[in-house]
């Protein structure tokens, strides 16, 4: 890809290999096509791999702790509702360590992008299951296989209510980044889970293993809009895996939900004195 | 010479006994009389043993009294629990039909009864109200007004109700015999009474917070209700979170973006808030939290009140930062703590953490020095810098100047360690925040002379931050002893002390507001020769502790208590007296 404002120099630190490059391309491809600048998007990640993603991209960054990512970028939001925020995550940082978050930002429907970094592999702490680890999957730690069943991320964020759930793959940029901006321009929460192998740590989930299950919905006669569909698709299965936008439905983002931010956003109100004189001498 | 009357209500959850309090309390208000009220309830809803305790004065009430003059019991079995503590000249109103015999100290009155014969037993707590305010000395005119002013907007009938039940419980009250009394001729004043948590939610507002995020957990959720009433009228965001964790994340996240931002919760929720404390002290984003103590370990007493968490709160969170903490002990010292955290967070780029407890937050009293807006709610961001760069972006010409300013340092190195601080999206350079060790501009990095170059830049800051706190208030320079405490404390040390001096023994006090950072060297001068007698709600003299682990002189002896009640004024010189061995 030719160079972008949003390269920045700094060395990047994935493995050779690693889907993550694939999905920071696609990024960059999607603010491209939005016409957005550096400065106009905050990006929040959490820890792991995934987290490290907006280290490698010019723009705003709030690099927090695991799992947090997401009430992070909720506070900014409430804080700030005119800003442009994407979460970068991973599947043990957002379904894992963050899964109490996951389910609370679907139901405040925040007005962001969840963009989570799916490779069914812990690879900063160097190959643990994750929540997305197949059951009995063998690893280094879980040496008798895991045994706990996988979850269900996309399933979870349509019965929790999510506005705009999608799939991606890492392998096919072109789709993702034609994802992204539909999650950006979306209103509300939106979130995509995103496949990617892990090259150092999943041995099974690897490009080649994904490139022949994957299909786009587009291609099939999948209607978005419908919520049963859309809870099908959710359970298909290993065998084929569908990507593309899985249930897309109008919502009433969060900070449209309160008059004090419908007038404004909350940076943007100046301090009034007087009228807090007037509270304190009644109080 | 102060009169002073102390009323304990007693009854089971639910009966309404914080009902009567209120009505007395406002009574008393009105009359220009001093109050300090305390409620002393179990962690359940309906049933059980609670009670409500009035203490009202002529003169400023810094702590409730231990000793009563009414009791009220509502149940019998109330009337068995608190006999105790009435003193000698005490009387006791139990609400019941039963015969009253003559040259005892106990009335049975039929609150219920009477209140049943006006319409409704519902309004029993105003029949007791009435009741006891006659016994006190106030007309029924006063209470009217009261009466009146509480069921505004509410139905005729309930007022009807109400009204008949206060005319019944105050011809009942004349009937009781009691010497100590107040005068109700209202007088002009200014007081207001005002209970911890509210003083702690005005104190944030007077600063310009305006996002609140909280988990409720007893005693830190009664801060955020108290700003939720006034959503409607500033500008402000109150949202519940799923836990702690998101409640402080959330809260860092929203101040990143440049709004002043508040979580309140007590001791356990707390614990949970450490990983946050330490996201802010690295990011260097300002964060105000109050730690509204109970006693624990775990769950402990959710309904009770202790001093726990001194030193946990000042090193919470893994590794070594710089923070605020404040301890204030009385309402208005409340107030104007949490103003001056949300100034110096901002100032310094640090965290900032306000100790109450259940006993300060819960408890009411008159105050009856002002409140006031300060200078605190001015902004420390690098606002010019993001008007002007803003007009900059307009004009083509001066893109070459734009490009060289786009490096934005986040982290940059200064004299005092505190870095120009700007907010995303508002400028053309880039902010850039992580939990991982970083450079000027905000980017991980591992490198060695980096890291020791950036812990050293966020603790330039403290020598700074040591010259804004105060050192402890001290009362009498030359006294045998200190009673020496903070926070909550306060009031019933200061009364204790007076209350000693009365009696010939040379006692003074030295009460500490701001906590941490601590200047050793100051402090040293401070308490050089001074004997102290520490005062505390924990079982291991936290705070005398600390004196000796930062200034090397020990305390000469202690007062603990961990009971999970309030530090009576009497047990404090009950305490001193067996110290002293009389």
């Amino acid at each position: 890809m030719a160079t972008t404002k949003f390269d920045i120099e700094n060395e990047n630190q994935w493995c050779p290999g690693c889907g993550n490059f694939s999905i920071l391309q696609a990024m960059k491809k999607a603010f491209i096509a939005q016409d957005l600048e550096p400065k106009d998007l905050l990006i929040v990640s959490g820890i792991g791999q995934a987290g490290k993603t907006p280290h490698f991209l010019a723009c705003n960054m709030l690099h927090g702790l695991h799992g947090r990512a997401l009430p992070l970028a909720t506070g900014a939001k409430i804080a700030n509702h005119r800003l442009n925020i994407l979460v970068n995550s991973g599947d043990g940082d957002c379904y894992g360590e963050g899964g109490n978050h996951f389910l609370a930002a679907i139901r405040r429907n925040i007005d962001i992008t969840l963009l989570v970094h799916n490779n069914r592999v812990y690879g900063l702490t160097k190959g643990q299951a994750s929540p997305t680890t197949a059951l009995g999957r063998q690893t280094e730690m879980q040496n008798k296989g895991t045994v706990s069943s996988p979850f269900n991320p996309i399933a979870t964020a349509l019965v929790a209510g999510a506005g705009f759930v999608a799939k991606g793959f890492s392998g096919n940029i072109e789709q993702l980044s034609g994802l992204i901006v539909e999650a950006m321009n979306h209103k509300g929460f939106s979130m995509i889970d995103i496949d990617q192998p892990c090259v150092s740590f999943n041995k099974i989930n690897t490009h080649l293993w994904y490139k022949e299950r994957v299909f786009d919905l587009k291609d099939s006669s999948h209607d978005a809009s419908d919520y049963e569909k859309a809870l099908k698709v959710a359970h298909m299965g290993e065998d084929k895996i569908p990507t593309g936008v899985i249930y897309k439905a109008d919502t009433l983002a969060f900070h449209e939900r309160f008059d004090v931010l419908n007038k404004k956003p909350l940076f943007d109100y100046e301090f009034d004195k007087n009228r807090m004189d007037e509270i304190l001498r009644r109080a | 010479m102060a009169k002073d009357i102390t009323i304990l209500i007693a009854g089971a959850a639910g009966q309404g006994i914080q009902t009567i309090g209120a009505l007395l309390a406002r009574v008393c208000h009105n009359a220009g009389l001093f109050i300090f009220s305390t409620d002393d309830f179990e962690s359940r809803i309906r049933g059980g043993h609670s009670f409500h305790q009035l203490r009202i004065s002529t003169q400023a009430l810094g702590a409730p009294s231990r000793h009563i003059d009414i009791l009220v019991a509502i149940n019998e079995r109330d009337y068995e629990v608190h006999k105790d503590r009435l003193k000698k000249n005490g009387i006791a109103l139990i609400n019941s039909d039963k015969e009253n015999t003559t040259d005892s100290n106990v009335f049975h009155l039929p609150f219920d009864a009477a209140a049943k014969e006006a319409g409704g037993v519902i309004a029993s707590n105003t029949v007791a109200a009435g009741a006891i305010l006659a016994i006190i000395g106030a007309g029924f005119r006063e209470f009217e007004a009261v009466l009146k002013d509480n069921f505004k907007g509410k139905s005729e009938d309930i007022y009807k109700l109400n009204l008949t039940s206060a005319q019944k419980g105050h011809a009942m009250g004349k009937a009781v015999e009691f010497p100590k009394n107040f005068d109700f001729d209202g007088k002009n004043h200014h007081h207001v009474v005002m209970s911890g948590a509210k003083a702690a939610a005005l104190g944030a507002l007077a600063a310009d917070c305006r996002f609140f995020s909280f988990y409720p957990m007893s005693p830190g959720t009664g801060i955020i209700t108290n700003v939720v009433k006034y959503a409607d009228e500033i500008p402000i965001v109150v949202e519940q979170a799923e836990d702690e964790l998101a409640a402080i994340n959330m809260v860092m996240g929203a101040s990143f973006a440049g709004v002043r931002s508040l979580t309140s919760t007590s001791g356990g929720g707390f614990c949970l808030m450490t990983e946050g404390i330490g996201l802010a002290a690295m990011t260097e984003t300002p964060v105000v939290i109050i730690n509204a103590q109970r006693p624990g370990p775990a769950t402990g007493l959710a309904t009770r009140t202790a001093q726990p968490d001194l030193l946990f709160t000042i090193y919470s969170s893994q590794d070594e930062f710089p923070r605020f903490v404040f301890a204030p002990g009385t309402v208005l010292e409340t107030f104007n703590s949490v103003k001056k955290a949300f100034y110096l967070s901002e100032k310094y780029q640090v965290p900032a953490i306000v100790l109450m407890d259940q006993f300060l937050a819960d408890s009411s009293r008159t105050e009856s020095e002002p409140f006031l807006t300060g200078f605190e709610h001015e902004s420390f961001l690098d606002l010019e810098t993001l008007v002007s760069q803003n007009q900059v972006s307009q004009n083509p010409e001066s893109q070459n100047q734009l490009s060289q300013d786009q490096v934005y340092l986040r982290y940059k190195h200064t004299d005092t360690g505190i870095s120009p601080r700007r907010v995303p999206c508002q400028s053309e350079g880039l902010v850039r925040a992580t939990g991982s060790e970083h450079n000027e501009e905000g980017l991980s990095t591992e490198d060695l002379e980096n890291r020791k170059a950036m812990v050293d830049k966020r603790f330039k800051k403290l020598s700074l931050m040591k010259d804004e706190m105060k050192m402890p208030s001290i009362f009498c320079e030359d006294s045998a002893f200190y009673l020496t405490g903070w926070g909550s404390t306060k009031g019933s040390i200061m009364e204790a002390c007076l209350h000693l001096r009365e009696e010939g023994i040379n006692a003074g006090w030295i009460i500490f507001e701001d906590i941490w950072p601590l200047d050793s060297h100051k402090l040293t001068q401070v308490l050089e020769n001074k004997k102290l007698i520490m005062v505390e709600a924990n079982v291991t003299c936290q705070l005398g502790s600390l004196i000796r682990q930062m200034t090397g002189i020990d305390y000469m002896s202690s007062i603990l208590k961990y009971d999970g009640r309030p530090i009576y004024p009497e047990y404090i010189i009950e305490k001193v007296k067996q110290i002293m061995g009389k």
